[in-house]
């Protein structure tokens, strides 16, 4: 019979914020509850009865400013709303980092953009971006009227940097809104997301 | 703060920041991140057929990094592209052992300081140009806490008459950097539940005991954040990767590599390609839409199985496999001996009833724990499938032991009650139902690896059945096989047909040697081919000394002393013959003698199997017939030998240029297990055709006629 001599290495300390770990597409969405840029409170409760999108947001992110410099993002988000889907675009950008954004300087750089969301909310902590384990910006999830998140990725399928390659690609969102507001299943209902990392904080 | 503005200004123009190479040197580019170039390695100028390397060079900014292929939670690898004058191909990147960088709860895979992404490049064969000009536009997304997507054109000229050394030391090092391609090492990974579990042996001695770092290649699989549990048991390396829960991909072979942070000596890396075992939860779709949009519509979600045969469809297949197991020359004699049994009990029919069912019950039942074992060991993780028993050799050293045992008693050269003390054997008259339990329960030890026609979909179907349905299939399988001796005894009317006992059943018992001794014949050859010929001659030697211990302590004839002579004699012979056999038919030896026997060169028309050779094929066009098999398998070898054999298919399949390979099972091989479970087949022969075009292949029927493979080939277009 063969030795079998065991070293058991247990090298098993899950990354510190393990709780990136609870929206499955499929599954009811994580309710939230966040202040938005002019100070309000929002849950995810309020929308309950509509479509909901959330857009995880950093003006300092190369993507983002892809998106929002070549009109994209702000097409698909007016898309969005007139069809009655309400839009909130996350900042989880920690208050330390390079990057981050006041309110008040973060409305104003959405306004500047002509952003069509219906609130922008910061989420310095870390909060909702962790419990939709959200990594990247963009980071687009689309929650339906009864509350199951049916979309989680990127906003579409080609992750670069360039604007060029905006009008060839597939918009997700446009696609899982569409089929979801028409009472089908989405198609691609889960694709890799890319952009910059989400700058969580420390804790 | 000006600087922020001055990029808040660039991204808001929506410009990649794309340095532009300085004039002094087009081969570089600078940037305040980083600094790339163009570099190139050609020690014997460029020449066709002589190694020429180009590279990106890229040294980074302290805390700066970019990505590898697989960038992790975010980010980008970087992109090459190539131009060069015709006939020139650059082959793909050759990405070292990257490192993990983490980020608060995100982790990313990438490099700091200074990398080299080489690539190897073919010469054409005609060149004979003084120089080689290359442009390459290369895209990196470099990040420390912001990212900047940068980019560069890069032209260089390489001489091709003089040797190109200058980045000699670099190239030098991209050997020790690059994961290595061990041949020794395999990587199977099971899915269990929300965790994928990885193992790995053959790895680098010095690596045991380390923790390791598992990077796969495909994204979108794992979480990359986690730190896996892992453990070392010996030379076998396993770990419990978590799965990302919002998972993209689905992959059966996935590219991986392993490695060792903090190992002193090359190498610190090790690239394997990871059979997944067992099929992927489907990822659950959309369920129902508003309410106020109407009726809600709930799709089921996808099924993990194949082939499309229902429960009961699989349960009647196995019933009929099972009967036609009992053709099979590995079975047959043990059941004529049963029935020969009825000449004795001729006149006793619920004897009769009661031997019949308790033979039904040893054969369901060894059906079923076989079946259990295989199950249990699959979600163990283990590479096997029906017929395992047979993949190592010393299994089929004892198999043929066993026969040679029962050989020489059918033959008379020793009777067990001589053998056995006497209370086993006045046991073994008093419970004939026990005798019967045995025997079926042997007859099926020998069947196993024989899947007979229609018993292939239905014990492929069985395995990725959960456990429950998967045994009664397994069990109905054992029923068809007990079917006939079963009805034979609850109508002995049939029975009472078979001639009265007299001096033809010592004949008959002595011919029923013959068939067991053929059974031998093919074991050996089966343990040749898996462990060489000397192991071979290992197990004829044992056998040879088995068979005197058998004569010397079982001959009826014999006197008490003659015996302990005789006994004593034989018993030490049978020990020097063991010790000398076993080290050859351990599975290191199998491994080495499969080493030893390597390629055979290009006369054989069949190649060996690979996935990527199947693919290759069908990109270029050619249709591709595969032959799953093992030495082991009988059917597997008729067919070989008739219809793989016959000079009209082979013509046929040479007219329309069918790519042959054959993939041999003969020893366990996590990739074949893996491809053969793809296929919703656990066990051998499979034969697929593969058509360019057609997304899965056709699988032909388990014993092949040359009408049916020239009429599958003949829907080929020429």
């Amino acid at each position: 019979m063969l030795f079998k001599t065991s070293l058991v290495l247990a090298a098993g300390l899950l990354a510190a914020s393990a709780a990136l770990a609870q929206a499955v597409v499929g599954q009811p969405a994580p309710a939230f509850t966040a202040t938005d840029a002019s100070g309000k409170a929002v849950s995810l409760a309020d929308f309950k009865g509509k479509h909901v999108v959330l857009e995880w947001v950093n003006p300092g992110c190369p993507f983002v400013v892809k998106h929002y410099a070549s009109g994209n993002m702000q097409a698909t988000q007016k898309d969005s709303t007139s069809k009655g889907v309400v839009w909130l675009a996350v900042n989880s950008t920690a208050s330390d980092h390079q990057d981050y954004k006041a309110p008040s300087a973060m409305a104003g750089w959405m306004q500047q953009q002509k952003a069509g969301a219906t609130a922008t909310l910061m989420d310095a902590d870390g909060k909702v971006g962790r419990a939709y384990g959200a990594r990247t910006t963009p980071h687009m999830y689309v929650i339906n009227a009864s509350g199951t998140l049916v979309y989680a990725g990127a906003i579409d399928d080609k992750p670069t940097a360039s604007q060029a390659d905006i009008p060839g690609s597939r918009n997700h969102v446009k696609a899982a809104l569409a089929e979801s507001l028409a009472g089908k299943p989405v198609s691609m209902a889960s694709t890799r997301p890319y952009g910059c990392s989400v700058k969580y904080n420390a804790g | 703060m000006s600087s922020s503005i001055f990029r808040a200004f660039l991204f808001a123009s929506g410009t990649v920041l794309a340095a532009q190479a300085s004039a002094a040197n087009p081969a570089v580019v600078v940037t305040p991140q980083v600094r790339a170039e163009l570099v190139a390695h050609a020690p014997q100028g460029v020449q066709p057929g002589q190694p020429l390397w180009l590279g990106l060079k890229i040294e980074h900014q302290p805390h700066w990094h970019t990505y590898w292929k697989n960038p992790g939670d975010s980010g980008l690898p970087t992109t090459l592209a190539w131009t060069l004058p015709a006939g020139f191909a650059a082959g793909e990147i050759g990405w070292p052992t990257p490192k993990r960088l983490p980020l608060g709860p995100l982790t990313n895979f990438g490099f700091e300081g200074t990398l080299l992404l080489p690539v190897a490049v073919t010469v054409p064969a005609g060149f004979d140009g003084n120089e080689l000009k290359v442009r390459l536009r290369a895209d990196w997304l470099v990040c420390k806490d912001v990212c900047i997507p940068e980019g560069g054109d890069f032209a260089l000229t390489v001489p091709a008459r003089a040797s190109t050394v200058t980045a000699a030391s670099d190239f030098d090092g991209v050997a020790s950097l690059a994961p290595l391609k061990l041949e020794a090492a395999r990587a199977t990974a099971a899915v269990e539940g929300d965790v994928l579990v990885v193992r790995v042996n053959g790895l680098p001695a010095g690596w045991q005991g380390r923790a390791l770092a598992f990077f796969p290649e495909t994204p979108g699989v794992i979480q990359n954040a986690a730190e896996p549990e892992q453990r070392w048991d010996g030379g076998d390396w396993s770990a419990r990767v978590p799965l990302d829960i919002q998972r993209t991909e689905s992959p059966t072979a996935m590219p991986a590599v392993l490695a060792a942070p903090g190992v002193s000596a090359a190498p610190i890396g090790v690239a394997l390609q990871v059979a997944v075992t067992t099929p992927w939860p489907a990822t659950t779709p959309a369920a129902a839409p508003a309410p106020a949009l109407g009726n809600a519509e709930v799709q089921p979600a996808g099924s993990a199985g194949s082939g499309g045969v229902g429960l009961g469809l699989a349960l009647l297949l196995a019933l009929a496999g099972g009967a036609l197991l009992n053709l099979m020359p590995c079975v047959f004699p043990v059941l004529a001996l049963k029935v020969l049994g009825f000449a004795h009990h001729g006149g006793d029919r619920r004897r009769l009833l009661v031997g019949g069912l308790a033979y039904t019950a040893g054969v369901v039942l060894s059906f079923v724990a076989l079946a259990a074992l295989l199950l249990a060991l699959r979600a163990g993780g283990e590479q096997l499938g029906w017929g395992f028993q047979l993949q190592q050799p010393a299994v089929v050293a004892l198999l043929a032991a066993l026969f040679t045992l029962i050989a020489l008693n059918l033959a008379g050269v020793f009777e067990i009650g001589s053998v056995l003390p006497s209370s086993v054997e006045t046991a073994r008259a008093r419970n004939p139902v026990l005798d019967s339990v045995l025997t079926g329960v042997l007859a099926v030890a020998v069947a196993s690896p024989c899947t007979a026609p229609f018993m292939g979909a239905s014990l492929g179907l069985a395995v990725t059945l959960p456990a429950a349905q998967a045994l009664l299939v397994f069990a109905a399988l054992g029923l068809g096989m007990a079917l006939p001796y079963l009805v034979i005894c609850a109508w002995p009317g049939l029975a009472r047909r078979l001639p009265r006992p007299g001096a033809w059943m010592a004949h008959f018992k002595t011919l029923m040697a013959f068939p067991m001794l053929a059974t031998v014949v093919w074991l050996v050859w089966v343990l040749g081919v898996q462990a060489g010929i000397d192991a071979a001659a290992a197990l004829l030697a044992v056998l040879l000394a088995l068979s005197f211990v058998a004569w010397a302590l079982g001959s009826p004839s014999l006197g008490m002393w003659a015996r302990r002579a005789f006994g004593a004699v034989s018993l030490l012979l049978l020990a020097v013959a063991l010790t000398w056999a076993t080290p050859s038919w351990r599975q290191e030896a199998v491994a080495a003698n499969a080493a030893d026997r390597g390629t055979v060169p290009g006369t054989d028309r069949w190649q060996p199997w690979s996935p990527d050779r199947v693919q290759q094929a069908l990109a270029a066009g050619q249709p591709v017939f595969v032959d799953f098999t093992a030495a082991w398998c009988v059917t597997c070898q008729f067919n070989k030998r008739s219809t793989l054999a016959d000079a009209s298919v082979l013509a046929a399949m040479d007219g329309k240029r069918v790519l042959l390979l054959r993939a041999d099972w003969t020893r366990r091989d996590a990739v074949i297990a893996a491809e053969l479970s793809r296929l919703g087949r656990s066990g051998v022969p499979v034969y697929a055709l593969y058509v360019p075009g057609q997304a899965s292949p056709q699988l032909l029927p388990e014993i092949l006629s040359v009408e049916g493979v020239r009429a599958a080939l003949a829907q080929l277009p020429s």
